[in-house]
């Protein structure tokens, strides 16, 4: 009996694991119409009209493809949707088109030197459409079966058996496979086919022989026939990989494992020449297509004068991407210099950038996003505690008052409660302080805490 | 003078007459003479010949894939042995399955099927000569293969119904195919060419085979 719950308690602790919601999973788009005009409320962004509507018209540029090397910086306020809009560009761009994010302290790493990361991170985001024949495994689930070791901890043991009309193969599956399985939620009656080299499942549909009335099914449920002849196949595929992955393929025997583990390692400009001339070999061919990408670089004010002069130059490569940067500082010191500039960047990269900026959201804007929030969590409040809660967000923050929906959430659950009201906001308001009361505190109590008992200097807060 | 096709011989005589890829001479090792081509595409062969019998063990291809980087070897002839990581890998064929093998006999193209414990009633082998394979397809479903001759592409020789034989032992169904004449007569040539290229003692050599 135990076991089964603790059985149950693990599988549970899977899906949640695999569905979780992040700071922006309710942004789907960048919510715009066909000529290009911001809706006061879509595809979960809220307000910040002119923003969109600009990243609106960078994003043509990019799915037009031709101008490479443009520079955009999103400035505002910190809790003013920068991200947001980044990462609406990112959806609305669709799976096809690279996409890096990175935060701008992400290339300080003693693997690597910095123009290293940034290279990389910029081929990253350039993306090569190249024909290639693949090793595919395409047939219908019979089985699968996991197993989890007694212990409850270590390595899961998986077999899968697929079929065609013609044959059965019985698989072991690797972890990562094991993985993958378990996200698609891959069943017996599946018709899926696996790629060889990559591991990615697709599932194409239901068998037909699986189709009975009494199953409870989906409406968007496809039923396909399954597959016949042999279960490995070789097929002709057009995919897009980065220049970034065709590098860590050619850069070492075994290459491509590398990619799998994220240890590349730094690669040899004489890797990526070659690569640049063979790339550029196949564009005149015809057998490829360059797909220039985004990159995103988040919190661009960490980044330091080195940097910055690389970018100065990098933009300038017809391989470079379009390159989105976000910062919500103002006049502050370039890192690495004393010379202060707007932004933290120097003036001879911001002559470069188009910039976007971002306004404060306004009450009925922050009420909308927390609204969706509410949704996106899917927690139940009445419209009393969300005026409360709109309050606070205008007064402290939104990301604060964002913060609080869950805590109120489990408050509310706690006292069996099904909606989400005033008290509980209450509660948990006074429960988790936010930064201006936590500064307001300290003001208060400084003399009480740790190291003051000599008289110091004002810290500096960068 | 086993298995060697027109197209090897040919290889030979071109790469001794203009070199256009790099060789090795045969190294002989733990009883096999073995031979490492490497083409000027990056593509790479390898051949081993026991040194007693002149049978073929193993014939392995490299080939350089799209994007460039090392492929794997693709066995023809004999099976692999190299370990296969199950994380690296991420799916396996399990070994409980029928395992295909191509292991030559000096007068046969011969596969064999471990494995299969179903009888000798329960298979179809059909030549399908506009495909140039032939197909073992199982009455009962289980078992499904369809493979061509690489050797007789090379020569352009048509694939026939008649050289087909098929026999069932000890969970194993094998499958011959009779090597026509001309075929024959290439190998012993062939080999009569390796066997004048000058071997390397052991580790002796500048690449390594395999």
């Amino acid at each position: 009996m135990a076991a089964a719950t603790a059985e149950k308690v693990q599988e549970i602790r899977e899906v949640t694991r695999i569905e979780r919601i992040g700071a922006h999973s309710h942004i789907r788009g960048l919510g715009l119409d066909d000529a290009l005009e911001a809706r006061q409320v879509s595809q979960g962004m809220v307000g910040q009209v002119k923003a969109r509507k600009a990243a609106g018209v960078i994003m043509e540029i990019i799915k037009e493809g031709k101008i490479a090397g443009r520079g955009i910086l999103i400035a505002g306020q910190p809790g003013t949707g920068k991200t947001a809009i980044a990462m609406g560009m990112a959806q609305a761009l669709g799976t096809d088109t690279p996409f890096t994010s990175i935060a701008g302290s992400e290339i300080f790493s003693l693997e690597m030197s910095k123009t290293e990361a940034l290279t990389q991170a910029f081929r990253k985001s350039i993306g090569v459409r190249i024909k290639e024949e693949t090793e595919i495994i395409e047939g219908e689930i019979v089985e699968v079966q996991i197993d989890r070791p007694a212990t409850g901890t270590g390595a899961k043991v998986g077999k899968l058996t697929l079929k065609t009309t013609e044959m059965e193969t019985i698989y072991q599956l690797g972890q990562k496979m094991i993985e993958s399985l378990t996200k698609e939620k891959a069943q017996a009656g599946d018709i899926v086919t696996i790629d060889k080299a990559t591991g990615k499942i697709t599932k194409l549909g239901r068998s037909f022989t699986r189709a009975r009335d009494y199953d409870a099914m989906g409406a968007q449920t496809k039923f396909v026939q399954c597959p016949e002849g042999e279960l490995q196949k070789r097929k002709e595929v057009v995919h897009t990989v980065t220049l970034h992955e065709i590098d860590v393929i050619n850069s070492r025997t075994q290459g491509f494992l590398a990619l799998f583990s994220g240890d590349t390692g730094e690669i040899k400009s004489e890797v990526r020449e070659q690569i640049n001339s063979k790339v550029a070999e196949w564009r005149e061919e015809g057998k490829a297509e360059i797909v220039p990408g985004v990159l995103f670089v988040d919190e661009v004010h960490m980044l330091d004068i080195e940097c910055f002069s690389f970018l100065n130059r990098a933009l300038e490569s017809d391989m470079a991407p379009i390159l989105i940067m976000a910062t919500n500082r103002g006049i502050t010191r370039i890192r690495g210099t004393q010379y202060k500039s707007p932004h933290g960047i120097p003036i001879d990269l911001l002559d470069r950038l188009v910039i976007i900026s971002t306004q404060p959201y306004e009450e009925k804007e922050i009420k909308q996003i927390l609204k969706i929030r509410c949704e996106e969590e899917d927690v139940e409040m009445n419209d009393d505690a969300l005026t409360v809660l709109t309050r606070i967000g205008m007064e402290t923050s939104l990301r604060y008052s964002i913060q609080l929906i869950t805590a109120a959430n489990l408050v509310c659950r706690k006292r069996k409660g099904s909606e989400v009201d005033v008290d509980d906001i209450k509660r948990v308001y006074s429960l988790f302080l936010d930064e201006s009361r936590s500064t307001q505190f300290l003001k208060e109590y400084q003399q009480e805490f740790m190291f003051n008992e000599m008289t110091q200097e004002e810290m500096e807060t960068s | 003078m086993n298995n060697c096709s027109s197209y090897i011989l040919c290889l030979i005589h071109l790469l001794v007459l203009n070199g256009s890829s790099r060789k090795c001479w045969p190294q002989i090792y733990e009883g096999r003479r073995k031979i490492h081509f490497t083409f000027t595409d990056g593509s790479e062969l390898a051949e081993e010949y026991d040194f007693k019998s002149d049978e073929l063990i193993v014939r392995k291809w490299k080939r350089k894939g799209t994007l460039g980087g090392h492929g794997r070897w693709e066995m023809e002839v004999g099976e692999q042995h190299a370990p296969v990581n199950l994380d690296v890998e991420g799916l396996v064929e399990s070994n409980v399955n029928p395992i295909f093998v191509r292991k030559d006999t000096k007068s046969h193209y011969q596969w064999r099927i471990r494995n299969l414990p179903y009888p000798i009633a329960n298979y179809n082998v059909t030549v399908k000569q506009e495909d140039r394979q032939i197909v073992i397809s199982t009455v009962n479903k289980k078992y499904y293969k369809k493979f061509g001759i690489p050797d007789l592409d090379r020569c352009s020789l048509p694939l026939e119904q008649a050289a087909v034989e098929v026999a069932h032992a000890n969970n194993t169904l094998i499958i011959s195919y009779k090597k026509p004449g001309t075929v024959l007569d290439f190998e012993k040539k062939m080999m009569m060419e390796i066997k004048k290229l000058k071997a390397s003692k052991d580790g002796d050599v500048d690449c390594t085979p395999s």
